[in-house]
């Protein structure tokens, strides 16, 4: 797979806060790539830079494996934060400054526009629009010229549910066609709905990056007790059908390994010779998941 | 690539009230102020200030006059650079694709176009009165100081390049034409007078960009006409010998325009555009 954006040892801190720290990401043609972490966690920091914003402090940046320069922009719809557009102009003339920055002519505009739903309002000033609708015109501008990749942070903040949906609609869409996605948010549902590869940042640090599917899958959790919990707790340590035990208020907390259900785990206290007397399963929720990934140490 | 940044200046600006009502009060200072000027003194016997708008005379003395109207381009240029800092708008162009330096080169292309703009205007109302006032109108005489058409563009740009380094120096409007205006019509001024015993006052920036167009030497004028008014004509109006020799005067303006580039450019390299 073409490599699209890859970073070496980013760095960025400012004045004593460090925004990111020595990140490494590899994001390949027609991945949808979701930049998970809570705020502050450095994603907007990580695509401002890429975007050609701020400078890193160190490390360095590749987008389609060449050194970074303007042009490579041009090839690529951004939405950082908010949208900052010439609050005086009205949405038609905003979007023929972008398509003058790109080099295209003005025929796109129209139907970016009604993708956004905001053509009726084409000839209204910028600053007369709602928090909604600037978002909205900032995925407009981003899609203009139809470009392969795709890096939109945070692109539902600040829109109704019904706001949402539809720009996941129209990302979902754009994914679809194979383009490639870099999309920054703090909300898990979201990158588990439009990504199918992850990174989570905490503190400006890669916790953890691979497929959605094995990063976030939901584990299954097993509370229970028996006469003996140290014995069993060393036996099933030894054993392949948990990944982690832990003991949690005189209860042993397991997380069992894929396909193994508590009826085996039953099973296998009862040919330690060891009754159970407590079982309780509980699935654990992706966000509790993602919760324990970023809490602190 | 030049034709689209300009392209899209011209649509932030035409748009852009405050730059269009500071356009207008730039034109309305130069075509009002001139056009008063020979209305309102027939009543004064012998000296006539129609006397300056005569062939070549007239391109100093306007020159002179209408010198402070490019602080007003300055201002414009100002506004429109802290404006991008305020809405955040030089973050939208490089999000989409410009470099930091085609950010620079948009300012100073635009820079270019208003002092061409200011220097034509300067030359079509110095022609028109010239053509109204003049007795003798030969070739020679007309076109006689039209050299001084080339200072004015200089003098233009220099306000113009030393506006943008203080716009991207402060980014805040208010506080940037405060800055300007204060360098102008106070630090240097000052500064001036502090010096005024060593030959460096006149190596000050805005001093030497007011240097560019001269104060013309009035008082000859008028002792030539009382004299005799057939030779008013013949020699051409002088300067006021002041300050540093011409070439050493338009060397350190380009010396500090250039300057006020280089700082700009490393300023726009350098800035957190967010």
């Amino acid at each position: 797979m073409k490599e699209i954006l890859s970073t070496q040892g980013l760095s960025k801190s400012y004045k004593s806060v460090k925004a990111i720290q020595n990140l490494n990401l590899q994001i390949s043609e027609g991945q949808a790539y979701g930049i998970l972490g809570p705020n502050g966690s450095g994603k907007t920091t990580t695509l401002s830079i890429v975007t050609g914003i701020i400078r890193q402090d160190s490390g360095s940046f590749r987008w389609f494996g060449e050194p970074p320069e303007a042009g490579q922009r041009r090839s690529i719809g951004s939405l950082i934060e908010i949208p900052h557009f010439y609050p005086y102009l009205n949405l038609e003339k905003n979007l023929r400054i972008i398509c003058d920055i790109k080099g295209m002519d003005y025929r796109d505009i129209h139907r970016v526009l009604e993708m956004a739903k905001l053509h009726e309002r084409r000839k209204s000033r910028f600053s007369t629009l709602s928090l909604g609708m600037k978002q909205r015109l900032g995925m407009a501008a981003a899609l203009l010229g139809d470009p392969r990749v795709l890096v939109l942070d945070e692109p539902t903040n600040g829109l109704d549910p019904e706001g949402i949906a539809e720009v996941r609609e129209v990302v979902l869409e754009q994914v679809k066609q194979g383009k490639t996605l870099i999309l920054a948010s703090h909300i898990l549902s979201e990158v588990e709905k439009i990504c199918n590869y992850v990174a989570i940042l905490k503190k400006g640090e890669l916790l953890a990056n691979g497929p959605v599917k094995e990063l976030l899958t939901e584990d299954e959790i097993v509370e229970l007790s028996c006469d003996n919990n140290t014995v069993l707790r060393e036996k099933l340590e030894n054993s392949d059908l948990v990944k982690e035990v832990k003991t949690e208020n005189g209860v042993l907390v397991l997380t069992l390994n894929e396909k193994i259900t508590p009826s085996e785990i039953n099973a296998f206290a009862f040919d330690q010779k060891l009754v159970i007397h407590h079982l309780l399963s509980r699935k654990r929720s992706l966000e509790s998941q993602f919760l324990e990934l970023v809490k602190e140490e | 690539m030049i034709r689209r940044l300009l392209h899209i200046e011209q649509i932030k600006l035409l748009n852009y009230n405050p730059f269009r009502i500071t356009l207008g009060i730039y034109f309305l200072a130069f075509s009002l102020g001139l056009l008063i000027y020979p209305a309102i003194d027939k009543e004064i016997p012998v000296i006539s200030l129609s006397d300056l708008f005569r062939f070549p005379d007239v391109w100093l003395f306007l020159t002179w006059v209408t010198e402070p109207y490019n602080l007003l381009l300055a201002l414009i240029i100002i506004m429109i650079t802290t404006k991008e800092f305020n809405n955040h708008t030089f973050k939208t162009q490089l999000v989409f694709g410009l470099s930091r330096t085609e950010l620079l080169l948009q300012k100073l292309m635009l820079i270019v176009v208003l002092s061409l703009f200011a220097t034509l205007l300067l030359g079509a109302t110095s022609l028109t009165l010239g053509l109204i006032y003049s007795y003798k109108l030969t070739f020679n005489i007309a076109l006689e100081n039209t050299w001084i058409l080339g200072r004015y563009f200089v003098s233009s740009f220099a306000y113009m390049s030393m506006g943008l380094l203080v716009a991207l120096l402060i980014k805040n409007t208010a506080l940037s034409l405060l800055t300007f205006l204060a360098m102008r019509t106070f630090v240097d001024p000052v500064l001036f007078l502090i010096l005024r015993k060593y030959e460096v006052k006149w190596y000050l920036p805005m001093r030497t960009t007011t240097q560019l167009t001269p104060v013309p030497n009035l008082i000859e004028i008028f002792e030539k006409k009382m004299n005799s008014a057939e030779s008013i004509n013949e020699s051409a109006l002088d300067i006021i010998p002041e300050g540093l020799p011409d070439w050493l005067n338009i060397f350190m303006v380009l010396l500090y325009t250039s300057l006020a580039i280089w700082a700009s450019y490393l300023l726009m390299q350098r800035r957190r555009f967010t």
